[in-house]
């Protein structure tokens, strides 16, 4: 499934955040957005699922606007991956899980065997299967974090769109989810996501979009667009791109 | 596992709820035997009218008061379940949206005007109803960026405008004859119900909850908050307003019937999740059920303690309080 | 000497227009509560504190009523005298749940404010309190029913109608005294049991020994809400105490009630033995109340009313003949034959639909 922004307005109905964003994502491919703090990821990523009103432009999914889609189509097709949040509800991993897979049932309908299965399988892709029956509120930021990415694996939909992901994570738990990232690529999904560090841009993503102030400011191959001028100039530092012995490549900060 | 004991759970509490109901039975100022009790039930079985007294205590007054604190206490806590759920705040209960005071309103103008009981209890209904829908529309008008709380703030004030109009009819109220009518409805009593006036909310009852029962998949989703859930594929606004609807369609039947008794729909939600977990297709059951057996076990204890009746509303606080308490000093914080 | 005697009347009413509070030539009296209060000597207009008070002092002094503390109901209106009829509405000035606005009642300038029931400690205390407030002598007499006839002295006295507080004492003590021989005949158990039925489901009952219920026990009944005299006031039931009670008689005064138990509609009243034998009265309540609302005098003629009812032939009440003579002694009101009637058939079960013309 294809997703196309054109000249996308976004914002809030008191104040808009940006314009002029125009991008596509194509199947199995994965698009990194990076850009200060405030410059409108998350807004941007709500108008793409169609919880805020678009100011001006339009998102087509597979070429018709997002508006000719009822919500469970919507979610069918995009899966979100929120910052996470503290629900005060003491569900377990698997029940929350379990919710990704509601849009793919009738409205009365409770969730079924495969349904399970399903939600078993991305609790197991992203290693905590173990928390299974756990409560929720009484995991970690990090782990409740996986467990968000889990139900968007299992909601199953071609298209992922994660805002900051690996924010509460762990470094392994980092890495975990950038394999997750790339698998899912592999297996044809489009894959979204936000992040603010480059390095991760350059190992999972296809495309880069770097933006500032709520317009695209660069938008291209990872190498080709984050240069080091290009960094110094969105983020106010100076970073140095160097590719490692093993072929990565790196952004490293010049801290002094 | 947890999931196994929670799934014993639910039967056990409909067995509480049978010898809740049995307790409420036996328990009365008219004395009963076993033999006038065995005849009252082949009476009802035959479909025939109870002649005597034993039989008429048991199906016209003890009977229809036991199954009118079953309904109103399930009806009550199942409306707490899910408006806890909708609102994501613990200290919500059935009355947030005004409907108590709105029902109490319609009641004390009946009361005021000396109509007859039923005109009393059909106020009470409609203007309960009425003044949640205002809330609503005031949500809808405001349109704000979080409609939950618009709902909430909406009824705070709705409701403290009814509750000002009940205040301002207690002062016109003829001291010597309206006014402990009104203070007694107020407090809630499950006395005066008989046959036909569960009759007539059963269906109210039942219309309320079948949306709430087969929607239940979808309200955990929307106890996620209404960007996850419209994200997940939830029609998060319309689904709230069916709920909305449905939970308030509940709680005005009991009310109009019933007075204004609290407690019930505020934490007996809170103890159902304490025994099975916030998944509201265990949860509705679960608190139903207590809240069941739960309000006939007080009744019972409030029409029996002395001669007089105490108050219902009062004693499910006196009651509860302190188990409640004691439920949260032994670990449990928070929701679960 | 008499230009000097007017100038000084001109000045001492100029003097008691600017200074309203300074009593003028006062005498002193201690109210029924001990309290002592410079009376005023001529009392014009006299503000009634409370429902029982408006009551003793519509019976004493309708000519001196400045208003009424609640709205007077149509039906009501034509039982009493066409004077009062229009009188504003003041609310009440007991100190207790005051809806009287004090501006208002003291731009009426009453010369007096009577309180006609309880003289227990707390309500002495909010006497004193009203009257600092408002300057004006405030009495407060005993409204006990026992006491009635050396209140309705007392009150002629401090009222300047003396002669009529005697001729309403002598009444009141004569129908206690026939009671009270009738009553002397009857022995305990063949009293017949009574409930009072309040509100519209008739579940709302007194206990006995308020004052809710006093008429009904005084007339010779036994109230069968009894709590063994610890505690008084009104109280909830559930219908299963009805029947195990099982009145003799019912009484209300709620027409919706009394006309659904008259329809036998509910089978849980209708199997009580006062429904059964149609002993359910229903008291009428023009223009105030026979046996409550307010709990006052115009309770006597309920209380012979009730006395008829509960013993029969035993005490003898000829309903036309002393409502005729009580609403004229009392209400200085004459009843045509048409009011009667519908005093008697609303005492039948039977009330007013319409306002009675007048």
């Amino acid at each position: 499934m294809r997703i196309e922004l054109r000249d996308l307005a976004f914002g809030y109905p008191e104040r808009a955040v940006g314009s002029d964003v125009s991008l596509t994502v194509e199947p199995g491919e994965v698009l990194c957005l990076l850009g200060p703090n405030g410059c409108g990821k998350t807004t941007l990523f709500k108008t793409m699922l169609g919880l805020l009103r678009a100011q001006g432009g339009e998102v087509l999914l597979d070429g018709e606007p997002l508006g000719q889609y009822s919500r469970a189509e919507v979610a069918q097709r995009i899966a979100y991956v929120p910052q996470a949040q503290t629900s005060p509800f003491p569900y377990t991993a698997l029940d929350l899980v379990l919710m990704g897979r509601v849009a793919h049932r009738g409205v009365f309908a409770g969730p079924t065997l495969k349904d399970r299965e399903l939600a078993m399988a991305a609790l197991n892709e992203l290693g905590i299967g173990d928390l299974a029956h756990r409560d929720v509120t009484r995991l970690s930021g990090g782990q409740r974090q996986l467990v968000i990415i889990a139900r968007a694996v299992a909601q199953a939909a071609p298209l992922l769109v994660m805002d900051e992901p690996t924010a509460s994570l762990d470094f392994g738990n980092q890495v975990v989810v950038l394999t997750e990232v790339k698998r899912l690529a592999a297996r044809g999904a489009g894959v979204v996501l936000s992040t603010h560090q480059p390095d991760q841009a350059f190992a999972v993503a296809d495309r880069v979009c770097l933006m500032r102030d709520g317009r695209i400011v660069a938008m291209g191959a990872p190498i080709e667009t984050l240069t080091s001028e290009r960094l110094e100039e969105v983020y106010g530092v100076a970073v140095s791109i160097e590719r490692t012995r093993s072929g990565q490549i790196v952004c490293a900060p010049l801290y002094g | 596992m947890k999931a196994d004991r929670t799934f014993w759970i639910v039967p056990l509490l409909v067995l509480l709820t049978v010898v809740a109901a049995a307790v409420g039975l036996r328990t009365g100022a008219y004395p009963l035997t076993l033999d006038g009790a065995i005849n009252a039930l082949g009476q009802l079985w035959s479909g025939g009218v109870a002649q005597t007294a034993e039989e008429r205590v048991l199906l016209d007054i003890r009977g229809p008061r036991v199954l009118a604190g079953l309904l109103v206490g399930a009806a009550l806590a199942g409306a707490g379940v899910v408006y806890q759920g909708l609102f994501r705040n613990p200290l919500v209960s059935p009355d947030v949206l005004g409907v108590s005071a709105g029902a109490g309103l319609g009641a004390v103008i009946g009361i005021f005007l000396s109509l007859p009981a039923l005109m009393i209890q059909v106020l009470a209904f409609t203007i309960g109803l009425a003044t949640v829908a205002l809330v609503y529309l005031i949500a809808v008008a405001v349109r704000g960026r979080d409609p939950t709380l618009v709902l909430v703030l909406g009824g705070v004030v709705v409701g403290a405008l009814a509750g000002a109009a009940i205040s301002l009819l207690k002062i016109l109220a003829d001291p010597y004859d309206q006014l402990p009518a009104i203070t007694f409805w107020l407090l809630g009593s499950l006395a005066s119900i008989r046959g036909t006036e569960l009759w007539n909310v059963l269906p109210a009852v039942l219309l309320g909850l079948l949306p709430m029962v087969l929607l239940r998949w979808q309200v955990n989703v929307l106890s996620l908050g209404d960007e996850e859930a419209k994200a997940l594929g939830v029609e998060a606004g319309r689904l709230r307003a069916i709920i909305i609807a449905a939970a308030t369609l509940m709680t005005a039947s009991v009310v109009a019937i019933a007075g204004v008794i609290g407690w019930v729909g505020l934490v007996i939600p809170h103890i159902a999740r304490m025994l099975v977990g916030p998944n509201f297709e265990r949860l509705l059951p679960a608190a139903m059920l207590i809240g069941a057996s739960y309000l006939v076990l007080v009744d019972t204890l409030a029409r029996s303690m002395a001669r007089i009746e105490v108050p219902l509303g009062i004693l499910t606080a006196v009651v509860g309080a302190p188990f409640f308490l004691w439920l949260l000093w032994r670990g449990r914080h928070g929701w679960s | 000497m008499r230009i000097d005697r007017r100038q000084v009347m001109f000045g001492a009413g100029a003097a008691a227009l600017l200074f309203p509070q300074s009593a003028l030539g006062s005498q002193a009296f201690t109210d029924s509560g001990g309290r002592k209060v410079m009376l005023p000597d001529r009392v014009e207009k006299i503000f009634a504190s409370g429902g029982p008070a408006a009551v003793v002092v519509y019976v004493m002094r309708p000519d001196a009523m400045i208003g009424w503390p609640r709205a007077i109901r149509a039906e009501e209106a034509s039982y009493l005298l066409p004077e009062v009829r229009d009188l504003p509405k003041l609310g009440m000035l007991s100190g207790r749940g005051d809806t009287a606005n004090v501006e208002v009642v003291l731009r009426t300038r009453p010369d007096l404010i009577v309180d006609f029931g309880s003289v227990r400690p707390t309500y002495i205390s909010l006497a004193d309190a009203v009257q600092n407030r408002t300057g004006i002598p405030y009495v407060l007499i005993d409204g006990r029913f026992e006491a009635t006839a050396d209140s309705l002295r007392t009150l002629g006295k401090i009222l300047g109608v003396p002669e009529r507080g005697e001729m309403l004492a002598r009444y009141t003590e004569d129908l206690f005294d026939r009671l009270d021989r009738a009553l002397s005949a009857i022995p305990e158990n063949e009293r017949p049991r009574v409930y009072l039925a309040r509100g519209p489901n008739g579940l709302e009952t007194g206990l006995r020994g308020s004052i809710n219920t006093e008429i009904l026990e005084r007339a010779g009944g036994r109230n069968v809400a009894d709590a063994g005299g610890q505690r008084r006031g009104i109280v909830q039931i559930s219908p299963e105490q009805i029947l195990v009670w099982n009145p003799d008689i019912i009484v209300t005064w709620d027409r919706n009630f009394h006309a659904r138990i008259q329809a036998r509609a509910d089978p849980v009243w209708a199997s009580v033995k006062a429904v059964q034998e149609g002993r359910v009265y229903l008291a009428p309540t023009a223009p105030f109340g026979w046996i409550d609302r307010p709990p006052s005098v115009n309770r006597l003629i309920g209380l012979a009313w009730l006395a008829s009812l509960f013993h029969g032939d035993r005490f003898p009440f000829d309903f036309r003949q002393e409502t005729r003579k009580f609403y004229k002694l009392f209400y200085h009101v004459d009843l045509v034959e048409a009011e009667l009637d519908t005093l008697l058939t609303w005492a039948d079960g039977r009330p007013p639909g319409a306002p009675n013309p007048r």
